[in-house]
């Protein structure tokens, strides 16, 4: 609301103050001195508010399409992958048994930012839901704060490991579970067609057969250990691989592709990667083009991938969570993940790679 | 998934309600540069600065560090300092840009007069001690909330502002 202005209101409070009517000294008067300081405030000029504002919501579109929004990639990830054993053959489907996914290596894939932003806009920022109907079975409930690790471990039925080493300043802060989960989807056909057309994707077949075919995905207990400093922090995760119930001889290449094609993965690489992947062990990890950098790295002889989301706006914010290495700003954080026998790990954090790296190989 | 929550630590920036954080702060940062350096255009550039880069680097802002309003003015008050090195000179506050409903024009003048008077005024004070008066007036800060931003302690806050105000009734 704007406020509107006394004439004379300053003038007289001033004469007020000076003859002494208002003292200075007395409470009252303080508040007074209060009231007539904050006359002078504006609300500012509507049509500049929106100006400012419109040009600030394209920074919020242009950021969800040049950053990694490693939430929503994460959630494509996981959709993704849940997406890709959809696809059962006729006659394997008459089958009880169910193929298995779990985590055993990661693949970095590049997509087209732009397209993130073109999910949003058509609503589809529940990746999950461009493929059909998801179920909650089990809900993880609330994080359960716990005392130690070891304390984590004997609730999760895991040895929990930490590491021996970290960086300088960082201190355990705290240590919580997430709950269990599991989910059920129900593939949709014409809503998965229905998108490749929008997305104009028309050299992709979906088949029928994948309408109504469910996939079951459970995630197990994973345990947080949080280190932090004044300025940097880091989380160390770990939990079993979580499980996907597939439908037998799923064509798992063909929807792999339609899965990379949808995130806006060129097609020639989709193609490409869609072949040489093993879809069983294989998790897809979304990393946007000219925002992160990502390379292959091995921790406890165990393949793992490093992905560093960076941005260089080194005006913006001057000192203000993040840190720099040689000019390269780290705010974003970087993660690296691997797997051991049936655990995942990853460390994540605003630290430098190398002392990411070191802290996941003390991981013991 | 474990990925959601993981990103959300990492990048400690989970979705918030922009707008509504835009309409609750773009006032106290208008206000703080209106206060800080006078004129309402060169207000308007600043404000304009500092939330195009509060919010290019919106995902680096940590909830558990601190409120947003002082995230955003910590950005400003740098902003403010940019301004100052590359304009040694102080532009006047503006007189009225709007006309207050049921004013005679002798009213109007009269108080046109009361608003570049005290501009004037806030012009003659020392850089700490206005920039104190515009987190305290203009952005409407408590004196607890200024000394955390500013590294004072609160009651010298409270000191220099009663002092100031005492000083800008004297020159009145």
């Amino acid at each position: 609301m704007v406020e509107r202005h006394r004439a004379g209101t300053i003038a007289r409070m001033f004469h007020e103050m000076n003859s002494g009517r208002i003292g200075v000294q007395d409470e009252r008067s303080f508040t007074m001195d209060e009231h007539l300081m904050h006359e002078l405030r504006r609300d500012p000029d509507p049509e500049f508010a929106v100006r400012l504002r419109e040009r600030l919501r394209r920074h919020e579109h242009a950021g969800a399409a040049l950053r990694w929004r490693p939430a929503f990639a994460a959630a494509v990830t996981v959709a993704v992958v849940a997406s890709l054993f959809m696809f059962p053959s006729v006659r394997a489907s008459a089958q009880a048994m169910l193929d298995m996914f779990r985590v055993r290596n990661f693949a970095a894939v590049e997509f087209d930012p732009e397209r993130t932003q073109k999910l949003r806009d058509l609503k589809q920022d529940n990746p999950v839901l461009m493929f059909g109907r998801q179920e909650v079975i089990e809900k993880p409930g609330d994080p359960q704060t716990v005392a130690t690790p070891e304390a984590a471990g004997a609730i999760v039925g895991i040895d929990v490991r930490s590491p021996s080493e970290l960086p300088d300043g960082l201190a355990l802060q705290k240590v919580w579970i997430e709950g269990a989960g599991a989910v059920r989807f129900t593939a949709d056909a014409v809503r998965l067609r229905s998108l490749l057309e929008t997305l104009e994707i028309r050299d992709l077949d979906v088949p029928q057969s994948l309408d109504g075919q469910v996939v079951s995905v459970r995630k197990p207990q994973v345990v947080y250990q949080e280190y932090t400093s004044e300025k940097r922090h880091a989380v160390l995760i770990q939990a079993k691989s979580p499980e996907v119930s597939l439908p037998p001889g799923a064509d798992l290449p063909q929807l792999a592709e339609i899965g990379m094609r949808i995130l806006g993965v060129d097609a020639t690489q989709a193609r490409r990667l869609s072949r040489s992947v093993d879809w069983h062990t294989t998790l897809l990890v979304p990393v946007p083009v000219n925002a992160s950098s990502f390379r292959g790295v091995e921790i406890h002889g165990s393949p793992g991938l490093l992905v560093t989301s960076s941005s260089k706006d080194p005006g913006a914010a001057r000192g203000e969570n993040h840190t720099r290495d040689k000019g390269r700003t780290h705010g974003d954080g970087s993660i690296v993940m691997w797997t051991e026998g049936e655990r995942v790990f990853a460390v994540a954090g605003n630290l430098r790679d190398f002392e990411l790296l070191r802290m996941a190989e003390s991981v013991r | 998934m474990v990925f959601n929550r993981l990103a959300t630590f990492v990048f400690a920036a989970t979705e918030a309600d922009w707008d509504a954080l835009y309409a609750e702060q773009l006032p106290r940062v208008y206000n703080f540069f209106r206060y800080r350096v006078g004129d309402g255009a060169v207000a308007e550039d600043l404000t304009s600065i500092t939330f195009e880069k509060a919010w290019q680097a919106r995902n680096r802002y940590r909830r558990d560090l601190g409120a947003f309003s002082t995230w955003l003015l910590t950005i400003a008050r740098n902003v403010a300092v940019d301004h100052y090195r590359k304009h040694r000179h102080h532009e006047p506050l503006d007189a009225l840009d709007e006309v207050p409903g049921g004013q005679t024009p002798e009213e109007l003048a009269e108080h046109r007069s009361d608003v570049e008077r005290l501009g004037r005024l806030l012009e003659q004070l020392p850089e700490r001690e206005r920039e104190l008066v515009a987190l305290k007036y203009g952005s409407e800060m408590t004196n607890r909330a200024i000394a955390r931003l500013t590294g004072l302690s609160e009651s010298n806050v409270g000191t220099i502002l009663y002092r100031t105000v005492q000083g800008l009734r004297d020159g009145w």
